[in-house]
């Protein structure tokens, strides 16, 4: 078949036939037996409808992985660059403090305001965390941006909440910090019974709501593009009237075509990879923000 | 991509209003029609929801500028 011949996506999905919204699924680093047995070509065994996975087949997938060694990479771009500091600095440091720089003072100073250095470490770790997944999404050997799983994005946004929540429970303590929330300023009491429900549910849930869905459904969204242009094209270009009914020259033309876009959708995605580690960054910072100041 | 007044997310804290006020009533007309087996709620809370969310919008944006 066609896709095959690209292998353009070697660490997501599975076999050929099986390309679609089943390139998201994980696949597990160490396959249990009962995993491949059920995940196998022709026809599956009586017993795979209920339990087709251990706990192994779960937990240690590519998926896992990509993001493990995105920690690990982040982790090590740090110590490397603030590996013996010099007054004057090298390229190395220089990369450094350009991004520490933009989240430090670009991000946690201009929003967060007083009190904003306790947040940098946190806010940086953050946003390079997330360009690294994000930008795994064009980088060869992965081709999957983590946080196009939703999981991923969860994990992250029930973060950045309890961040928000605890550093406004510290500030104001528990009543205070609450009635912060909750109670918006100059609003008439009548009013306050309709309005305070809805200050309570956009601070506590529509917010990580939000921040979990707009980095999954961008990445999600973004990817899936991808996906269509490259392997939808690479289908077209290489079919011939023997492999498919109906087949006309014009789909070898559109695949060709669609092929040629495909690094045009790459681009996009890189300024999208960018600006959504950016957006997050910037929005957990507001709302930090928001949980310190005395009343809005 | 940074701006100098560093309020990037104001536009999304208002849809977060918007968005709590459509879930919240929308939701109790919902509800409503689906206990009382009327038909008029959902509307009516839909858009009161809209209304307080617009209504907070205003309250924290609109004395900044």
């Amino acid at each position: 078949m066609g896709p095959a011949a690209f292998g353009l996506i070697p660490l997501e999905g599975s076999a050929p036939p099986e390309f679609g919204v089943q390139a998201f699924d994980s696949r597990p680093l160490f396959p249990s037996s009962v995993w491949t047995a059920c995940h196998g070509e022709g026809s599956l065994p009586a017993s795979c409808a209920e339990a087709s996975s251990t706990w192994t087949d779960v937990w240690f997938t590519n998926h896992i992985a990509q993001a493990v060694i995105a920690a690990v990479a982040v982790i090590v771009f740090w110590l490397v660059v603030v590996w013996r500091p010099k007054v004057i600095p090298g390229k190395r440091q220089f990369v450094g403090e350009y991004l520490y720089d933009m989240i430090r003072n670009g991000v946690a100073r201009d929003i967060i305001g007083r009190d904003y250095q306790k947040y940098v470490p946190y806010l940086l770790a953050l946003f390079t965390f997330i360009l690294v997944n994000n930008l795994f999404g064009q980088t060869f050997l992965f081709m999957f941006p983590t946080f196009s799983k939703i999981g991923f994005a969860w994990g992250l946004a029930g973060a950045s909440w309890i961040l928000y929540n605890a550093a406004g429970i510290k500030r104001h303590g528990l009543a205070g910090y609450f009635k912060n929330m909750t109670v918006p300023h100059g609003v008439p009491a009548p009013l306050l019974i309709l309005v305070a429900p809805l200050e309570f549910i956009s601070n506590f849930i529509t917010r990580p709501l939000t921040l979990g869905l707009r980095l999954f459904a961008n990445l999600f969204a973004g990817h899936l593009v991808v996906m269509v242009f490259v392997v939808g094209g690479s289908w077209l270009l290489l079919a011939t009237s023997a492999s498919s009914a109906g087949y006309s020259p014009i789909w070898n033309v559109a695949g060709g075509l669609a092929l040629l876009l495909s690094f045009f959708v790459f681009a996009i995605e890189l300024l999208v990879a960018c600006l959504q580690a950016y957006i997050f960054t910037v929005l957990t910072a507001q709302y930090v923000s928001s949980s310190l100041s005395e009343a809005h | 991509m940074s701006d100098p007044q560093g309020n990037d997310g104001d536009g999304f804290t208002a849809l977060s209003y918007i968005v709590a006020g459509l879930l919240l009533y929308g939701g109790l007309g919902w509800l409503g029609d689906h206990w009382l087996g009327t038909g008029f709620l959902l509307p009516i809370g839909l858009v009161v929801g809209v209304g307080l969310g617009v209504f907070l919008v205003i309250k924290r944006f609109g004395a900044k500028s």
